[in-house]
């Protein structure tokens, strides 16, 4: 076989895709219509006739569907035996951010406005989304550079620490000339696959041997030393970026894949002690981590001070009720004096803008959609055909459905308020291609043909092991 | 072998016993978690989406309070107490009846929000919610959402006014209520402002300034959170509890209490005094006529017969402890700091024989003395106080219907106390006390109170009361700041009210 036959087009249908992209693509175009009828009505305009479908910018919906109808054929001509639920799942994510983004005050974002710049993201996260699922074929460039990636994740953490920009009193964005974004981003993808190499190649020592501390199992104490650097790593994110979500979500992927590993809840739990240890001294020492705490536990007693964002928030949810307003019947943008509009709405509340317009019943479905995400990640890894990718596909699907849970549980304050993007939803370029790129490399871990894994690389520790049980 | 191996053959490095089962219980994890996530949205969408909806910081709220023309607010006789004008610009504001009216009414600014009743009913007012929740689902699909409610309230603007007249210059509070429904007619506090002069946008600013610097406070509602010591007045919560729960009985007398008349109360090594009363000479007294001399030894021994916990526990039947039940936000009334080792939270022995006649650490409102003597008045039954009657939007009208709030007393007992309270008014040994407050032509019940601040300034005066005594129709509560005794100022306010009841309501 060569390369050129390992290339040749042979296009298999992906009828359930596509029968589920036709689904998506009408809800959203049903969406779209409501948007625009209540903007009539709210106009004062004859809420029918003109030509056709009254949409609210259904360039924008056009280019967005033919987008994912695209994504969807180049998968088609590539033949792979892939899933067929992911794509279909976060378009339609992607489609009630969009029309979230069009009904938005536009002035939120500069150049293009808020939409219209949210659309050529999305279609950037569709094109990451299908080229990575089209052409990654071998996951060796993975698996074999862990530690180079570690580097890059750590470098590109100390770049941020020493050179991002501070805004809002977070110093989260990188600008390296006419580019800026949020390295947070991509570091989560970073950790993914770091993890999924280290804790492959090391399971067996880290499941077989162990140090005994009091009640504690600890993993053997060489292998101690990556989770301690992981603690650091996210205290210090807390610390100096004052990005409290970042370190959440990284430190909570690490503890839930090192328990995939291993299946011992013992490193868990102490994982946990040891991140609600370190929060507590963060709690005395470091005033952004008290605020946050304090509105937590009663954002009320600061409506209008500290606590407003997250009391709007629960007030548009309340709004909402169990039907919601309707797109573009809610105040999220009551703009001015306070109290009215939510800040940081677009990045850090759509979950609540959501809540408003869309009701419960909307709520329950976007959670519905990202637990379908978890899902397939799950059942990919499951199928997996070694450690690696099990470990990969998992911890990529839990990297958008913790990140979910984080910022959503945050607006709804079920856990104190971070400032983290909500997956395919929130505006924002960074956001919108990692995410990307963890679907894409998803769909591709999904291939039930893809070529074999390479030859075993596993750690001489681990061969040592091996080598013991074989005859 | 480039790609050559058929995917069934492929190499397994390592024997991975177990990472489905972990995968598997990740999910269920997972899914566990966005159940709470779900339950979250639902408590904050379902369970609490009408309260947040319709308080007044909510945008929806705020955002109507801007351009929507409010209802209006009526008094119980049908009088416009708020109602809304154009100004220049075509834009509503608010105009008040009077002054008299602001403690309870409050005010609807653009510039400044709002405050009283004006606030509480906010959402109500401006129509962004409905009374009736088939109304709220409805409402989406009509034309214009917003349905404003009128509201009619259970005060009487003519005795409002008679209140605020009465008190004149002094700060202070009146309460009257109906006892037999909870319907409150009068919620007086001065010094009163011009509502009016707020909500014009002409002369908010101005004004609203100068209110906020004003060290009277007339921005305070006294009635509901003014929080007075209440002196002799409180002898009557003392015994609601002593009575109630069977410590004492009417004819209950205290052999030491004569002699510590002149001698002092020892309590714990501490000395109760009270000021001797002629009449009575050396006699050991009864409930009644305790009450009638407003015998402070002998409520003392009274509240010491019945325990700090039992003390407490009865106030908190009357509502002490927590915020009342009531369209406007109140101050909690409390008999005692709390904190302290004896039953009840009381420090000692000493603080709850003081507390007994009103002293020590006691704190209350009007409004929370209006409710003791409504429970007296209505047989023992205290009924929920409340300002509204019916709110009348484009959906119909909705009434508010009287509530019983607590069953307090049996009626005997609530009889024994109505009985001596009569006697305190009526009676030859209380004449020097609450003269003020008889009405010819009518019996009034009540107990005065003189309410020492420490200090050399002059005492709070309060009176409480009802009347008619035999079929009791209207409860009253004065509080007059630094007006002296209860005698002097509190009980003619309560007489000059009470005759201008019997007249209001043809009596």
């Amino acid at each position: 076989m060569t390369l050129t036959a390992e290339w040749r087009l042979r296009p298999r249908l992906r009828r359930r895709e596509l029968a589920l992209l036709i689904v998506a693509s009408l809800a959203l175009v049903a969406g779209s219509a409501s948007l625009a009828l209540t903007r009539r009505y709210v106009a004062g305009e004859p809420l029918t006739g003109g030509p056709g479908l009254p949409l609210a910018n259904g360039t924008a919906l056009a280019i967005y569907i033919g987008g994912l109808l695209t994504a969807h054929g180049i998968l088609v001509l590539t033949g792979r035996r892939t899933d067929q639920i992911l794509l279909p799942t976060v378009g339609l994510l992607g489609g009630i951010s969009l029309l979230l983004m069009e009904r938005l005050p536009q002035d939120l974002a500069g150049g293009l406005g808020l939409g219209t710049t949210q659309l050529v993201w999305l279609i950037g996260s569709i094109a990451v989304i299908t080229a990575i699922a089209a052409l990654v074929r071998s996951d060796a460039w993975l698996r074999l550079y862990k530690y180079t990636w570690a580097a890059f994740g750590v470098g590109l953490l100390l770049l941020t620490f020493v050179a991002g920009r501070e805004i809002n009193g977070q110093r989260l964005t990188l600008v390296i000339g006419p580019l800026s974004g949020q390295p947070s981003e991509l570091l989560k993808v970073i950790l993914v696959v770091f993890l999924a190499g280290y804790l492959s190649e090391n399971r067996a020592l880290l499941v077989e041997q162990s140090t005994r501390l009091g009640p504690f199992r600890l993993p053997p104490l060489p292998y101690l030393a990556p989770m301690v650097a992981m603690w650091a790593i996210a205290l210090s994110i807390v610390v100096v970026q004052r990005d409290l979500g970042a370190a959440l979500l990284l430190f909570a992927v690490f503890l839930i894949l090192l328990y995939v590993t291993t299946a011992r809840l013992s490193f868990v739990v102490l994982g946990l002690v040891a991140f609600v240890a370190g929060g507590a001294v963060l709690y005395q020492v470091a005033p952004h981590v008290r605020t946050r705490i304090d509105i937590w536990i009663d954002p009320f007693a600061a409506s209008l001070g500290a606590g407003y964002q997250v009391v709007q928030a629960l007030h548009a949810f309340a709004r909402g009720g169990i039907l919601g307003t309707g797109l573009g019947a809610g105040l999220p943008d009551v703009g001015g004096l306070p109290p009215g509009g939510i800040p940081a709405l677009h990045t850090d509340f759509p979950f609540a803008a959501l809540g408003e317009e869309l009701g419960l019943i909307g709520v329950l479905a976007i959670l519905g959609l990202y637990l379908v995400v978890i899902e397939r990640g799950l059942r990919i890894a499951a199928s997996a055909v070694d450690d690696f990718r099990a470990i990969l596909a998992a911890g990529l699907s839990l990297v958008i459905g913790v990140q979910a849970f984080i910022i959503a549980a945050g607006n709804l304050k079920l856990i104190p308020l971070t400032g983290i993007t909500l997956p395919f939803i929130s505006y924002g370029g960074s956001s919108l291609l990692t995410n990307g790129l963890v679907v894409g490399l998803l769909i591709a871990l999904s291939d039930r043909g893809a070529e074999p894994p390479p030859p075993p690389t596993a750690s001489r520790g681990v061969r040592r092991l091996m080598d013991r049980g074989a005859p | 072998m480039l790609g050559g191996t058929a995917p069934g053959n492929a190499v397994r490095p390592a024997p991975r016993p177990g990472i489905g089962a972990t995968l598997g219980r990740i999910g269920i994890a997972m899914s566990i978690a966005f159940g709470a996530l779900a339950a979250a949205a639902g408590y904050w969408q379902v369970w609490r989406a009408s309260e947040l909806s319709s308080a007044p910081d909510d945008a929806a709220v705020v955002a109507a309070g801007r351009n929507v023309v409010r209802g209006e607010i009526t008094d119980r006789d049908g009088k416009r107490l708020a109602w809304s004008v154009d100004d220049e610009n075509g834009e509503p504001y608010r105009k008040y009846l009077s002054r008299s009216i602001s403690g309870v009414v409050g005010y609807a600014s653009r510039l400044y929000g709002t405050a009283g009743l004006e606030r509480a009913y906010d959402a109500e007012l401006t129509g962004v919610t409905s009374a009736d929740p088939v109304q709220e689902l409805l409402k989406k699909l009509r034309s214009n959402p917003s349905d404003p409610q009128a509201m009619r309230t259970t005060l009487s603007a003519t005795l409002q006014g008679a209140a605020v007249k009465a008190l004149g210059g002094d700060s202070g509070a009146v309460v009257m209520l109906d006892p037999r429904t909870g319907e409150v007619l009068v919620l007086a506090s001065t010094p009163v402002y011009d509502a009016s002069a707020i909500a014009n946008p002409a002369t908010a600013k101005v004004t609203f300034q100068a209110l906020r610097a004003d060290p009277s406070q007339p921005f305070l509602p006294r009635a509901t959170q003014g929080q007075y010591v209440p002196g002799s007045v409180f002898k009557i919560v003392t015994a609601i509890a002593a009575l109630g729960s069977g410590a004492v009985n009417p004819e209950t007398t205290f052999k030491q209490q004569p002699g510590a008349e002149r001698g002092g109360l020892l309590v714990s090594g501490f000395r109760i005094r009270d000021g001797n009363h002629p009449k009575t000479g050396t006699r050991a007294l009864n409930f009644v006529e305790a009450t009638e001399v407003s015998c402070n030894i002998w409520f003392a021994l009274a509240g010491l017969e019945t325990g700090g916990d039992r003390l407490a526990e009865w106030a908190g039947r009357l509502g002490f402890g927590a915020p009342l039940p009531f369209d406007l936000p109140t101050a909690v009334s409390q008999v005692t700091g709390g904190g302290g080792d004896a039953p009840g939270g009381f420090k000692d022995a000493v603080e709850l024989a003081n507390a007994a006649y009103g002293q020590a650490e006691t704190l209350v409102t009007p409004l929370q003395m209006a409710l003791v003597a409504s429970t007296v008045a209505n047989g023992g039954i205290l009924m929920q106080p409340h300002l509204v009657q019916a709110f009348t939007g484009r959906a119909g009208t909705r009434t508010v219907a009287p509530e019983v709030w607590r069953r307090v007393l049996p009626s005997a007992v609530a009889g024994e106390i109505a009985a001596a309270m009569v006697e305190a008014v009526q009676g030859d040994l209380g004449r020097a006390y609450t003269t003020g407050a008889r009405v010819s032509g009518m019996t009034v019940a009540g107990k005065s109170g003189t309410a020492e601040l420490g200090g050399t300034g002059a005492p709070n005066s309060w009176f409480i009361g009802f009347a008619p005594a035999e079929n009791p129709e209207i409860v009253i509560a004065v509080v007059v700041e630094r007006g002296g005794r209860g005698a002097e100022r509190a009980a003619p306010i309560a007489g000059t009210l009470l005759k201008a009841w019997k007249a209001w309501a043809g009596r």
